[in-house]
């Protein structure tokens, strides 16, 4: 089914659509999800919010949009929605620890490796990266996993999270400076110092 | 604005491969001959290194394979009609259970009561005052489209009760797990989940909100027979009869259908035979 006859499958309301729709991106709804709640419990959560909600409001899909665009969006929203309603306090470092042992030791696949010093130098890279995630706002940190792990194009994330290309890339460029701060490297600063 | 700070401006862009051909030669020249921008250039490259790094946890294929289900089920479980709270009604059917026996006898006796002065009520009322009322909201206007959704909707309820029945009155014994045409019955679903959002629109008014919530349901329950894996899936099927129970779907139709029966008719003006049109 192509995204043509996907899209017409939906607005029919024809439940094999809604299928093949659910089973096409639910891993790219996921993904997003679970980068910005931090944790897979919330991230199928949040993945499920969007399906029901995509499921019942398709008559405001936007003739001529993409669907994994708007599903990003959609995505996104409902992430922020959930950090709202967490109180948008960052996950104490001690729990994130735990899961990534936890997770280590359960031996899924992107677990660390068997080596117990690769294993230690793993989980501690692990650990500082996601420390230095927890210092970027929702919005840097979304439009930074959608162009560095989902490979978008900048242009493609102004449209899926309905901003300009100007504030994506400001956005872009304020999360890669708060990272680079965070993991011990030289801030990118504009020559006359502001932060782009 | 330094010819530096122009250049690091860019260099995240030219990191992704978004930069204009002739914009990324101009930023190599630069860099090649600029000591700090090719220092600046290596940190944030190091730093993007690192943060690849990181890997995105992948729950497994035991997740991924169950997640169709453990979608459908909360859609099933939670309502897809915004009026209605089954959260709300949960919490007060376990409030229920804290009371003591006698208070359920109490209850009863009244709501039998209650039920008996209702049912009458609708059967024996004259048949001028109330229905006149009634074809006057016709008259007025939109209460025709109603009730000709009600009837549509009566017989996407009678639909959905066979096929419903045919289902979870199927059994896993014998070699043809089912006996029952599984192809038929999804074909079938696909149809009646595809009318029901039509329906549930058409159902606007007030009074319709409990059809209105039938509907909904029906149309999740169909969209689950309709996406049913291929061959028997006993389990998929056991799924389905699960939800049907848990959620008490032929009460509510049989209930519904009570109600129908017991409004006074009123005919629909462009439609076959009569439509029931609740008293306003």
């Amino acid at each position: 089914m192509d995204e043509n006859a996907l899209i017409e499958g939906m607005t029919r309301g024809d439940p094999r659509a809604f299928r093949e729709l659910v089973e096409r991106y639910k891993k790219k709804v996921y993904y997003l999800a679970l980068d910005m709640a931090g944790n897979p419990i919330d991230a199928e959560d949040i993945s499920q919010e969007v399906f029901l909600k995509v499921y019942r409001s398709f008559s405001t899909f936007r003739k001529g949009a993409k669907i994994g665009s708007w599903l990003y969006r959609v995505t996104y929203n409902a992430s922020i929605d959930h950090l709202r309603k967490r109180g948008a306090a960052p996950e104490p470092v001690e729990d994130s620890v735990l899961e990534s042992r936890s997770q280590a030791d359960s031996g899924l696949p992107g677990a660390v490796p068997s080596d117990p010093a690769a294993a230690a130098e793993s989980s501690q890279l692990r650990d500082r990266i996601d420390r230095a995630l927890d210092k970027v706002s929702p919005q840097e940190k979304a439009v930074f996993m959608l162009r560095h792990y989902d490979d978008l194009m900048l242009k493609d994330i102004a449209e899926s999270l309905g901003l300009s290309i100007g504030s994506v890339k400001s956005y872009l460029f304020r999360a890669v400076r708060k990272l680079q701060k965070e993991l011990g490297r030289p801030a990118l600063i504009s020559g006359n110092g502001d932060i782009r | 604005m330094s010819e530096c700070a122009k250049y690091k401006d860019r260099m995240i862009e030219a990191h992704y491969g978004e930069l204009e051909p002739g914009d990324r030669e101009e930023l190599d020249r630069h860099v090649a001959s600029c000591p700090e921008c090719a220092a600046e250039l290596a940190a944030l490259r190091s730093t993007l290194g690192l943060m690849d790094g990181r890997e995105r946890t992948d729950p497994g294929a035991e997740f991924w394979d169950g997640y169709w289900d453990r979608l459908s089920r909360r859609m099933l479980w939670e309502s897809i009609d915004e009026g209605r709270k089954p959260s709300l009604v949960r919490r007060f059917i376990g409030s229920l259970a804290a009371l003591p026996r006698w208070s359920y006898q109490a209850a009863g006796a009244a709501a039998l009561l209650l039920i008996g002065i209702f049912i009458g009520g609708r059967l024996i009322a004259p048949a001028g005052g109330p229905v006149r009322e009634t074809a006057a909201s016709v008259a007025a206007g939109g209460a025709g489209v109603q009730a000709a959704a009600v009837v549509q909707a009566g017989n996407f309820v009678e639909r959905s009760k066979v096929l419903l029945l045919g289902l979870v009155n199927s059994g896993p014994a014998g070699a043809d797990a089912y006996g029952l045409d599984l192809d038929g019955k999804k074909a079938m679903s696909r149809n009646l989940a595809a009318e029901a959002p039509a329906l549930r629109r058409a159902l606007a008014g007030r009074d319709q909100k409990r059809l209105r919530g039938l509907v909904a349901e029906l149309e999740v329950i169909m969209m689950q027979i309709a996406n049913l894996g291929s061959g028997q899936d006993v389990e998929g099927v056991e799924l389905v009869k699960q939800g049907v129970d848990a959620r008490g779907i032929f009460l509510k139709i049989d209930l519904d259908r009570m109600g129908r029966d017991a409004r006074p008719a009123v005919t629909v003006p462009g439609t076959p035979g009569t439509a029931k049109i609740s008293k306003t």
